[in-house]
């Protein structure tokens, strides 16, 4: 086997003459173009995690929505968790900028996988994070408004109808679906992450774990 | 200034790109693809130039920055259509230097080679361009030792492979 290899490394040597050659002009716009590197992928899809939620409010219906809060009374505690998730949001920034930046194509191959699945790691923190804020609305708002009867009383006056069935059957109703609703929706998108990334990083996962078993 | 340093870029990967169009041809099977990952290796090699201050040859960072764009970085495109005929061209093997078994046993180790993982391959690659121990570790992450140990591995797998 040894002088197969052998064999092998004279012959890819001299190889070279059959090996395609590019001018320089060619070189030089393959400089200008676009990378699509994973890492460049991470970036895109982290920007887009964390933009894309906060763009849902630029929908009138969800303007509609805070002030339908308001009117609630919820408002007090929509502001704590507003500053708490956004306190969260900066610290996830900070993190995912100082690990993305360390990574460097001039490191070792084992350096470079450490430090990209460092920076993904933020960013599923960041999505478990997001996906529990997620819920736990759900869950605050459901009990909310099974303890809150001034809710469930200026919904009952808005639909004339209502009078006519039992309040607590609505207030019963409208936490379950909520609590029901916040799990399947926080499920889904849930889903829609780990897939992604799942996706996005099979090659490196795998390489990885093959360079980390060499060292035990 | 930044035009001198394109210049001077440009300049050096046209001299050596030999070493990104053979990385090229042990990890991508087609054209398209060999023409894909040679373009993001260039593009990475770019964005790394800054940074290379010449403390080491050009070649022997090429080699790091190009490897781990193929085995990390690179995100292959969509279409990947085998095309049997353009393997053949690029690891053509000259006739009249070698006695008929030998080539049949050339083409059998390349095809072994091209079967491997991208890590070994990484391993293989570095040890047909005579790069020591050491160098091989480096580029890797991984120490000497283990490198050794892998490349043993790496010789019996090609030797299932080659005699099944």
């Amino acid at each position: 086997m040894m002088d197969e290899l052998e064999l092998l490394k004279k012959d890819w040597q001299k190889k070279e003459e059959h090996l395609p050659k590019l001018s320089y002009n060619e070189i030089y716009t393959m400089i200008w173009k676009k990378s699509s590197s994973i890492v460049k992928w991470i970036l895109i899809i982290s920007i887009l995690e964390i933009v894309l939620p906060h763009l849902l409010y630029l929908i009138p219906s969800m303007q509609d929505g805070l002030d339908f809060y308001e009117e609630a009374g919820v408002t007090s505690y929509f502001l704590g968790f507003s500053i708490f998730y956004y306190a969260g949001v900066a610290y996830f920034i900070f993190q995912f900028y100082r690990n993305y930046k360390e990574i460097s194509a001039l490191d070792s191959a084992k350096n470079l996988m450490r430090r990209i699945i460092k920076t993904r790691k933020t960013v599923k923190y960041y999505v478990l994070f997001s996906l529990s804020m997620c819920l736990s609305m759900f869950v605050v708002l459901a009990f909310f408004i099974y303890f809150n009867d001034d809710f469930i009383l200026s919904f009952q006056e808005a639909t004339a109808k209502a009078k006519t069935i039992n309040i607590d059957k609505i207030r019963t109703a409208v936490m379950w679906t909520l609590l029901i609703g916040g799990v399947v929706f926080t499920a889904v998108l849930g889903a829609i992450y780990f897939l992604l990334y799942g996706l996005l990083l099979r090659k490196l996962n795998r390489n990885y774990a093959e360079l980390k078993k060499l060292e035990i | 200034m930044n035009k001198e340093l394109e210049h001077q870029f440009v300049t050096e990967l046209e001299n050596n790109q030999n070493i990104v169009h053979k990385v090229c041809t042990l990890y991508t099977n087609d054209r398209d693809s060999h023409n894909d990952l040679f373009q993001e290796i260039t593009i990475q090699l770019w964005k790394a130039y800054p940074k290379f201050r010449g403390d080491s040859k050009f070649s022997t960072w090429m080699y790091r920055v190009a490897l781990n764009t193929a085995i990390t970085l690179y995100r292959k495109s969509k279409k990947r259509i085998n095309t049997q005929d353009y393997e053949s061209v690029i690891f053509k093997i000259k006739a009249e230097e070698y006695d008929p078994t030998e080539e049949e046993q050339l083409k059998l180790m390349y095809k072994a080679v091209k079967q491997l993982g991208d890590i070994d391959k990484a391993l293989v690659f570095l040890y047909l361009e005579d790069k020591d121990y050491r160098e091989i570790s480096e580029t890797l992450g991984i120490s000497e030792v283990n490198a050794r140990v892998k490349m043993n591995r790496i010789k019996n797998k090609l030797r299932t492979i080659l005699n099944p």
